[in-house]
């Protein structure tokens, strides 16, 4: 398992929209304590200038003392001012010393005065006289005032983030819901079921997830019903050959006296064994090509197998006074498998060998065209009709009439292979023997040049 | 007894023939649905066996039509198709039996033996008429308590009149219950035997119906 398990979806809505939720209120928040901070200092710094301004009138007149005015409020010492008439300290609040708060300038400012507070400094000057006025007001009283407004604001969210954060996971729980839903239906399927899962009320987000396992479901279905057709098939087809030998062999065993009816079910039962080995032969080669282990393709001289195959089955066109005749001069070469080849090529000229009577010809020949590799195998029998010709590779199939054991599966191999070789067959009459003929060509694309 | 096989396979339909015939049925071989149709249709035949996956027509058509036509021959369905649905549909399609390939040689001569003496509501395995008991399975013959040595054309031939006793059988339908395809019957083989079996059995047990054929009588007291 991967050790970094990725995050849930539900966990991951829930963290995205918390912390999108929490990022734009702690914006917000910024931004308000910014405007608020700004709206206070200028409210507060008018309102100190004025205060400046009106000691400045004041101070026209004539002042001969030093008048320290009293503290009249609580909050008076948050606020201080200094009057300079003629560079001489005429009036004060009780709260500052003798010399000035800011030394010289004018205007607004911001100072730490020796207690090591912060004030906020308006500094105004007058000629004629010279009156110069201080007025400071404590910074400190501003922050109180802006977190005073910053609380209300905040304290709620804070309160409420949590229950935001409960109503959002029980959302998304139920939002969720179509995904667990699906989840128990496909727990709770049998599983050979055939049937799709069904759309209805299905989320559209999850339709063609849906969509795709169905297809996906069908396609495994069409396997196992393929597989199990096949299944079938074997035991049908394994059957008839196993009835036959057990039927030849009681028949040898009753035969008593009679040698000739003896040797007679002796030998079927022989024969009998080889087609049940034949069959069994092919049904594993057919089984092992529709697993796909088609194995990887490597350059063959397609001329060299159908010598090999045709020294194989000399003895059996001999045997039947037929002739086999092959004309593979030439260098044929293919992309393939040189053993799956050799059983193509094997199963195209047995049928011939099989289905052609006793003293026919059947000729084999490879050639190569511009960019194609021909392989044709032709015979003097009967040919089939365009109907039988149109079952060929139907496992099993046989052409009714005929007495051949054969087993019914040789061109559904062939088929396959050539499936898997890119090549194409054509099935006809042969012009030159009469009977039937297979035409296998291989494209350029499936033929390695380096061969 | 005659019966009809129908299996279109060369290997197995000529192991059953040869099997069939050394249990001492006469077969005949058919290999494709219509024929099978054609023949048991005929009634000559004691029971068919009957391959379904037939070229030209399929057994269980085959075996659809001929209980349509009301054919009462059984037939016993010799197949590979060995799901339970294949046989329920094979036996309610009208087989009177199912048997799956492969088969045993004399198990399959027991069930035909079985169809048959069903088919003729017998209870037990041996026909019975006056002193002359006839053992089917063991193809023997008793007459006064004693086994009597009868060639398989004799045993056939009695087979075939005790199987029908009170019924008159005409030589040809005798010569059709004895013969399988590929005998030539001389015109006078039926009379050859009855006249070795009158010798053998007594001369009282098979009865000349003048013009008509041969009998063996209903016993009076029977009941």
């Amino acid at each position: 398992m991967n050790p970094s398990r990725p995050l849930s979806l539900q966990s991951r809505v829930l963290l995205l929209v918390l912390g999108f939720a929490t990022a734009v209120w702690l914006g917000a928040a910024v931004i308000t304590w910014r405007d608020a901070q700004h709206e206070i200092d200028e409210l507060l710094d008018g309102h100190l200038s004025q205060a400046a301004a009106l000691l400045l009138v004041h101070a026209k007149g004539d002042f001969d003392d030093v008048i320290d005015t009293p503290v009249l409020h609580k909050f008076a010492p948050q606020v201080a001012f200094q009057v300079f008439v003629e560079g001489e300290l005429s009036t004060r609040s009780a709260n500052v010393g003798l010399e000035p708060m800011v030394a010289g300038g004018s205007g607004l400012s911001t100072v730490r005065r020796e207690d090591g507070v912060l004030w906020r400094v308006v500094v105004m000057h007058e000629t004629d006289p010279e009156v110069t006025v201080l007025v400071a007001e404590k910074v400190e009283s501003r922050q109180a005032i802006l977190w005073a407004v910053m609380r209300s604001l905040l304290q709620p969210l804070v309160l409420a983030l949590p229950l935001f954060g409960l109503a959002l996971w029980w959302s998304v729980r139920r939002g969720m819901a179509p995904i667990h839903d699906l989840r128990g239906t496909l727990e709770s399927r049998a599983p050979h079921a055939a049937e799709p899962v069904s759309l209805q009320g299905m989320p559209r987000e999850l339709e063609p997830l849906v969509q795709t396992l169905n297809g996906l479901l069908e396609r495994i279905n069409r396997m196992v019903q393929t597989e199990r057709r096949f299944t079938a098939d074997a035991a049908h087809e394994l059957r008839t050959p196993i009835a036959a030998i057990r039927m030849q062999a009681q028949v040898a065993m009753g035969a008593g006296d009679d040698a000739e009816e003896r040797n007679h079910a002796l030998q079927t039962t022989l024969a009998g064994c080889d087609r049940a080995t034949r069959l069994v032969d092919q049904l594993l080669t057919l089984a092992r090509l529709e697993a796909g282990s088609a194995s990887q393709l490597a350059p063959v001289d397609l001329g060299a197998v159908v010598r090999r195959v045709a020294g194989e089955l000399a003895h059996v066109a001999r045997a039947r006074a037929q002739s086999l005749e092959v004309q593979a001069e030439v260098p044929g070469p293919v992309a393939a498998n040189e053993l799956l080849l050799g059983v193509m090529v094997r199963n195209l000229m047995d049928n011939a060998l099989r289905y052609s009577p006793d003293g026919a010809c059947i000729r084999v020949a490879v050639s190569a065209e511009v960019g194609v590799t021909v392989l044709q195998v032709q015979d003097s029998g009967p040919g089939m009709t365009e109907e039988s010709i149109a079952h060929l590779g139907e496992r099993f199939f046989r052409v009714l009439g005929n007495d051949q054991s054969g087993s019914g599966l040789g061109w559904s191999i062939v088929r396959r292979l050539l499936n898997v070789y890119g090549a194409q067959a054509h099935i006809g009459r042969s012009a030159e023997l009469g009977g039937l003929s297979v035409t296998v060509r291989w494209p350029a694309a499936a033929i390695q040049s380096e061969v | 007894m005659r019966i009809l096989l129908a299996e279109d396979d060369a290997m197995l339909g000529d192991g059953l023939r040869a099997g069939l015939r050394q249990s001492g049925f006469q077969v005949d071989w058919v290999r494709d649905g219509m024929a099978a149709e054609r023949e048991l249709a005929s009634g000559v035949y004691a029971a068919g066996v009957l391959d379904l996956g037939l070229p030209h027509k399929d057994g269980l058509d085959v075996l659809r039509d001929l209980r349509a036509r009301k054919v009462a021959t059984p037939i016993l369905v010799l197949t590979a198709r060995d799901a339970v649905p294949d046989r329920v549909l094979g036996l309610d399609t009208g087989a009177d039996d199912y048997v799956i390939k492969p088969v045993d040689l004399i198990e399959l001569a027991a069930r035909l033996r079985s169809l048959v003496r069903r088919s003729l509501g017998q209870v037990h395995d041996t026909l019975c008429a006056g002193t002359v008991e006839l053992d089917v399975a063991a193809r023997r013959v008793i007459s006064h308590g004693e086994s009597i040595a009868l060639s398989n054309r004799e045993f056939d031939l009695l087979h075939a009149l005790l199987r029908n006793v009170g019924r008159v059988l005409t030589r040809e339908q005798l010569e059709q219950q004895m013969y399988s395809w590929g005998h030539e019957v001389e015109s006078n083989t039926i009379e050859v035997h009855i006249h070795h079996l009158r010798k053998k059995l007594g001369p009282d047990l098979i009865h000349t119906v003048r013009g008509v054929g041969y009998t063996i009588q209903r016993e009076p007291t029977d009941a």
